[in-house]
């Protein structure tokens, strides 16, 4: 199967609101997080939120990028975007 | 109300509104861990769970000592409790910590013992960095919980076999770092 290819504006699609599914993006990769009690309605700790790349946000996380091993990878941001 | 105190936190460039939203997620995930871990200590029978029993009872305590702590601070910031406790319930920093399917599985329930408490090192760690020379009194109440919930978590990893933790469990009186908060 071919793998989904994200613009930054599709990502900002699945923010978690009014029911959309929860996605984020790290290092070109998005994640699938819907399934995560830690980022219901689309949030997460307050200061981050979901249908955006969280590359530099997560590089400052008190935890590590494994975290999203937990998470299905559902596809890759579109280069130069 | 603390109006002057209020002033110093946002002139200092903290957002106030996420900090008391925080601050309640935190007091949230305190409070149902507390209720979690009730359920977890009594669960824990048996040779190898009598064994825990005393320092899941330490952290339970601990735990709702932390809800204690944080509640007057979130006021002092101008922020408020849910009136319904499920929303505050549903609001928890961290996952709940559920019995595991076979309670005499000891090894889960470690695991979601050390789980829990490294949701909450993480979190206070974040609102330590957050409020980090800039809104003294969080910071220092948000480290002081942070030591225990450290200490926590190494006394299950130990049990795990992860490590050492390098420290005995409590003499005396529970919460060392976070009983000046509670006087």
């Amino acid at each position: 199967m071919d793998e989904r290819r994200f613009t930054q504006s599709e990502l900002g699609q699945f923010n978690g609101k009014n029911g959309a599914r929860i996605y984020i993006a790290y290092q070109g990769s998005v994640y699938d997080v819907s399934g995560s009690f830690l980022w219901q309605n689309g949030e997460h700790q307050v200061t981050h939120f979901a249908g955006k790349d969280l590359t530099d946000e997560l590089l400052e996380a008190p935890h590590g990028v494994e975290m999203l091993c937990r998470f299905p990878m559902v596809g890759r941001l579109k280069e130069g975007d | 109300m603390a109006k002057v105190t209020q002033e110093m936190v946002k002139n200092a460039g903290v957002n106030i509104d996420e900090l008391v939203e925080l601050l309640i997620k935190n007091a949230a995930a305190e409070l149902t861990t507390f209720y979690y871990y009730t359920i977890l200590r009594v669960n824990l029978i048996g040779l190898e769970g009598e064994g825990i029993k005393e320092i899941a009872e330490t952290a339970r305590i601990e735990d709702r000592n932390h809800f204690e702590a944080l509640v007057p601070r979130i006021y002092e910031l101008g922020g408020k409790l849910p009136d319904d406790m499920k929303v505050f319930h549903d609001a928890s920093a961290c996952p709940p910590a559920n019995l595991p399917k076979d309670p005499t599985d000891i090894k889960a329930m470690l695991t979601v013992l050390v789980k829990a408490e490294r949701c909450a090192v993480r979190g206070y760690t974040h609102v330590c960095n957050l409020t980090a020379g800039k809104d003294h009194r969080t910071y220092d109440l948000c480290l002081a919980i942070l030591n225990e919930e450290i200490e926590h978590e190494s006394w299950f990893s130990e049990f795990l076999g992860e490590g050492p933790s390098g420290h005995f469990l409590r003499r005396g009186e529970t919460s060392p770092f976070v009983s000046k908060f509670l006087r």
